[in-house]
């Protein structure tokens, strides 16, 4: 997921609390609350998906600065559907 | 029998250090000097006599402490003799404050000199980022802390992906092992924030996350550090630099990132609330517009009118091309949030938990029904986004507008139509050309719906 126009979850939340106060506040033209409730749209579809889009998963990283895969011993029970 | 001088002093030299093979010696430092080639040279005095002492760069490594002037110690030693000088010395091979335990003292100096860097400064931590893409945990791969640690993560956020970094945490050289591991797993592309832990100990046990080489590991790292380091009752060097203390370890995996569903909450509010606010200004422009429209005698000032200042053919034009883009926008529209709301079907999460559900305990049985419900109630407002957001939702109370042949002008006024016009007006689905036949020009005649219904515009 990628949209050149969301920096991160942050940058996306703090846009769309924005753009939520600034509708709230209701003095703006029709096109304009449009365009920002579109715009609110898209920023809340995008924290969903970056809430789910997190892989569950444990690595360990090696001498030489690599990821590895951690040992089963460290996996929960929860785990075995990975 | 006459001795030359040098005769002399390797007599006494041979004495000395023969008969004071190890000394142990209590005294305050003065003029303490480190030489460039590491050695330690100081003087060891009490209230009335003093005595020259050196250190070599060997022992000095594994002083836990710095010798400062003033400071009381207790050294132990053997004397040498400098022949070409005939000035003795005591040479330490070890020493300890007196009074605070060596490694309280080294670590009440180390303390003073960062804090005089500034580096506790509150002013020179980070935030943690909301949402961490991939969580750093440095500690020991079979330590407990680190158990605990992915117990926690699991249990607040499912799917957190964590990098474990492992080093060993105590012992010769530990320190400078973890500042090691701090740098590596810094390194790995998406770690937004990294957990430094151990468990509880002794001071000695905890001396590594109170070596200077660690307290700066922590300051150059580029994402933010927790310390969770022992109980919470032991305060280490790392916890005074890292950006977040956390008490124990588990507590700095459950400050590392907010609980899942408190976020899906919290999203869900926001997007609520836009929901409303739309929903809101759409409701009042419509209101306004009636409200013009229903002014009797206003009909020729209409195009001077403004809504919002807007004028009202204006916000009609506006209307009117979300009406022709609306259908091909929300079908698109339509497709995504249909997409989206099958991601939040409960039964796909309900299939891959229920297999579980069995086992756990009735925490993660309550977890998952407030999932469904939040699931449910995510669905309801999706779908009422579809309805409130299009103008045509006006159209669907059986309104109708009516435009001139061309589809150029809307028809606000009857008086402007004569009978044999042609006319064009677009209804809820659909729209139809049609042919005027006769013109009541007096609004007032149309007051009360008659047959048929009164056409309205807008």
């Amino acid at each position: 997921m990628s949209d050149p126009t969301i920096k991160d979850f942050e940058a996306a939340l703090a846009e769309l609390e924005t753009i939520v106060k600034r509708l709230e506040e209701g003095d703006l033209a029709l096109e304009k609350s449009l365009e920002l409730y579109e715009r609110g749209v898209q920023l809340s579809r995008f924290c969903h998906s970056r809430l789910e889009e997190a892989e569950r998963r444990i690595e360990i990283v090696n001498e030489r600065g690599e990821l590895t895969p951690a040992p089963a011993s460290l996996r929960l029970p929860d785990d075995e559907d990975e | 029998m006459v001795l030359s001088v040098s005769e002399l002093n390797a007599t006494i030299r041979d004495l000395l250090e023969n008969q004071l093979h190890t000394v142990w010696v209590e005294g305050e430092i003065s003029n303490a000097r480190v030489w460039n080639t590491g050695h330690l040279y100081f003087t060891l005095k009490d209230g009335a006599s003093q005595i020259k002492a050196v250190m070599f760069r060997s022992a000095v490594r594994y002083l836990k402490f710095k010798p400062e002037d003033g400071l009381k110690v207790v050294a132990r030693g053997k004397i040498s003799v400098y022949d070409p000088k005939g000035e003795y010395q005591i040479l330490c091979e070890h020493m300890e404050p007196k009074g605070l335990g060596a490694l309280q003292q080294a670590f009440e100096q180390l303390k003073k000199k960062l804090a005089a860097e500034g580096m506790f400064e509150q002013s020179r931590k980070r935030p943690l980022p909301a949402l961490p893409r991939r969580i750093g945990l440095v500690t020991s791969i079979d330590g407990a802390a680190l158990r605990d640690m992915i117990r926690v993560l699991r249990r607040r956020y499912p799917n957190a992906h964590l990098v474990i970094s492992p080093t060993r945490v105590q012992g010769e050289g530990a320190g400078r092992e973890v500042a090691h591991a701090i740098r590596k797993v810094a390194r790995i592309e998406a770690v937004d924030v990294i957990i430094v832990a151990r468990g509880g100990g002794s001071l000695e046990d905890l001396w590594a996350f109170n070596e200077e080489v660690l307290a700066r590991a922590i300051v150059a790292s580029p994402v933010p550090v927790i310390s969770g380091v022992g109980h919470e009752t032991d305060f280490t060097i790392c916890d005074f630099v890292a950006d977040l203390r956390a008490p124990t370890p588990s507590a700095a995996a459950e400050l590392v990132v907010r609980r899942k569903d408190e976020f899906f909450a919290h999203i869900d509010r926001i997007g609520e609330r836009l929901d409303a606010a739309m929903h809101h200004r759409l409701r009042r422009m419509e209101q306004r517009l009636h409200t013009l429209e229903a002014r009797p005698g206003l009909g020729g000032f209409e195009g001077r009118l403004a809504v919002g200042g807007r004028h009202v053919s204006e916000l009609a034009a506006a209307l009117r091309q979300r009406i022709g883009q609306g259908l091909t926008r929300r079908t698109r529209r339509h497709d995504v949030l249909r997409r989206s709301l099958d991601q939040f079907d409960p039964r796909h999460r309900l299939a891959a938990v229920r297999t579980r559900l069995v086992a756990r305990d009735g925490l993660l049985q309550a977890a998952v029904r407030r999932r469904i419900s939040r699931a449910q109630s995510r669905m309801g407002a999706l779908a009422a986004r579809i309805d409130g957001l299009s103008p045509l939702a006006v159209l669907g109370r059986g309104y109708s507008v009516t435009w001139d042949a061309s589809r150029t002008r809307i028809i606000r006024d009857a008086s402007t139509l004569k009978s044999g016009d042609r006319v064009s007006v677009t209804l809820e689905r659909g729209a139809f050309d049609a042919t005027v036949d006769a013109v009541t020009a007096d609004r007032d005649a149309v007051a009360t719906p008659r047959r048929g219904g009164r056409q309205q515009i807008e």
